[in-house]
């Protein structure tokens, strides 16, 4: 067994697993974190999208043991408490999402590039985002929603970024 | 996955005592992304897997007086935003970027990379055109030796167990060589080389000739190639689109590309004519595109 402690969604959690672990089947099966999904499981769909240390990465091929002492963002920590994230914001309101299983993945890799760059082309965002296969194929509208996200959150008038501001992000 | 043993090293030296420790029983893990789909679809597990992606002396891009030295654990992400690699070796940058999509990029490692040892690997090309060499460290110390040597065929190095790639070194005389590196995917993102290639040429001062050409073909041999005979008919040839096109076909004639489900090896050929034109006008564009720079 192997001991991993990452903090998750700002919480310090500890878990004993076998080596053979992914750090999907940890967040999952172990600390109970379902929004996080298993499509392919070879690293191609980016369903498994979170976020280690600010990266995207795909969580089904990394150990939980190579998380050991690091920072994981999930979909499940990307609202502040009552509060969506804006990029959560505009995918609900522009539909921008359909059945909804790429949606954790895809939010993740959409933050990890505007955390990065907050005024993407869509030649950005289209880079940023290849790695996520939404299996509606929905994508205009998924590149629309990251742009509208990005336009909000560069604008410091608009709601959203104010409480972004005031309570800072993970 | 079938159960194996973990254990991580905390820096190269460590690593090596464990490489040592567990003979051929290991297994090392990198940025994982190849190895860990490997795992999962395997029935005979390795002994132990040693983790070396906490070992972060094998990261490092630095200068110094014999190159440009790039560590084996350097992520294909880190490869895209080093100032250094953008400045003296872009063609790495675009072979990076064409490497899957962010998430396996930010992962991935050069190192890994080549040593799994596909023959569609998009680090090699452009390696191999800016003659590369690799530093290799074991029990009995450390050797230098030309990239080309690592590579002996689909999946195998030359590297035997306790052995360990410490890292790429882009011989100083290169840096800045223009060169430039392209694929042909089924698709933009997310697509190994149906062909890929680079080419790095210096131009001859005064006469606008192809000067020490070096062309590289990936996923059209076991393994990286160059492509000797189009560069000897490149050597001191005045440079043209004309001269850039019969580059790309006789080295289309040195490749032995084979027919699978991606694609059909007269395709393939095709395709290696098409994307040397494109390597050594692109390299050329960018060298007169410096010199610009540099007059203004």
């Amino acid at each position: 067994m192997t001991d991993v402690t990452i903090t998750v969604n700002g919480s310090v959690r500890s878990a004993s697993v076998p080596p053979e672990t992914t750090l999907l089947k940890l967040l999952r099966d172990v600390f109970q974190l379902t929004g996080t999904k298993l499509g392919c499981d070879v690293g191609d769909c980016g369903a498994c999208t979170v976020l280690v240390d600010g990266m995207a990465v795909n969580a089904c091929l990394m150990l939980a043991a190579q998380a050991d002492g690091r920072q994981v963002l999930t979909i499940e920590g990307l609202a502040m408490k009552d509060r969506l994230h804006p990029l959560q914001k505009v995918f609900e309101e522009s539909g921008a999402l359909q059945c909804g299983f790429c949606g954790p993945g895809m939010l993740l890799s959409a933050k990890a590039l505007l955390d990065d760059n907050p005024d993407p082309s869509s030649h950005d965002i289209r880079d940023a985002l290849a790695g996520n296969l939404c299996r509606c194929t929905g994508y205009s509208k998924i590149v629309e929603a990251v742009q509208d996200a990005a336009r909000a959150m560069r604008d410091p008038r608009t709601e959203d970024t104010r409480q972004l501001e005031m309570h800072g992000h993970d | 996955m079938k159960s194996f043993g973990y254990v991580a090293a905390m820096d190269a030296k460590h690593a090596i005592e464990l490489l040592a420790e567990h003979g051929a029983a290991a297994k090392i893990l990198a940025g994982g992304t190849d190895l860990l789909v490997e795992l999962k679809d395997t029935q005979r597990p390795p002994g132990i897997v040693v983790d070396i992606s906490r070992a972060r002396d094998l990261k490092d891009i630095v200068l110094t007086d014999e190159g440009l030295r790039i560590g084996a654990l350097a992520t294909h992400g880190e490869i895209m935003r080093s100032a250094l690699i953008r400045d003296l070796c872009p063609a790495l940058i675009e072979a990076a970027h064409s490497i899957g999509a962010v998430q396996t990029r930010n992962l991935g490692t050069i190192g890994g990379n080549l040593m799994t040892c596909v023959p569609s690997m998009d680090s090699g090309p452009a390696l191999i055109a800016l003659e590369a060499q690799v530093t290799v460290a074991g029990a009995d110390g450390q050797r230098r030796m030309p990239l080309v040597d690592l590579f002996v065929g689909p999946r195998k190095t030359s590297l035997t167990p306790g052995q360990l790639l410490v890292e790429i070194v882009i011989p100083k005389p290169n840096l800045g060589k223009p060169a430039a590196f392209q694929k042909f995917g089924l698709r933009k993102g997310q697509a190994l080389a149906l062909v890929n290639a680079a080419a790095a040429f210096w131009i001859d001062d005064g006469k606008d000739a192809f000067k020490a050409p070096c062309i590289a073909l990936g996923a059209v041999a076991p393994t990286v190639i160059r492509a000797p005979q189009a560069e000897a008919y490149l050597a001191g040839r005045a440079i043209t689109p004309e001269a850039m096109a019969e580059a790309g076909r006789i080295a289309a004639t040195e490749a032995k590309p084979i027919s699978d489900f991606r694609a059909s090896a007269d395709y393939r050929r095709d395709l290696i004519a098409v994307l040397v034109k494109r390597c050594l006008a692109a390299a050329y564009a960018r060298a007169t595109a410096k010199t610009k720079e540099r007059v203004s």
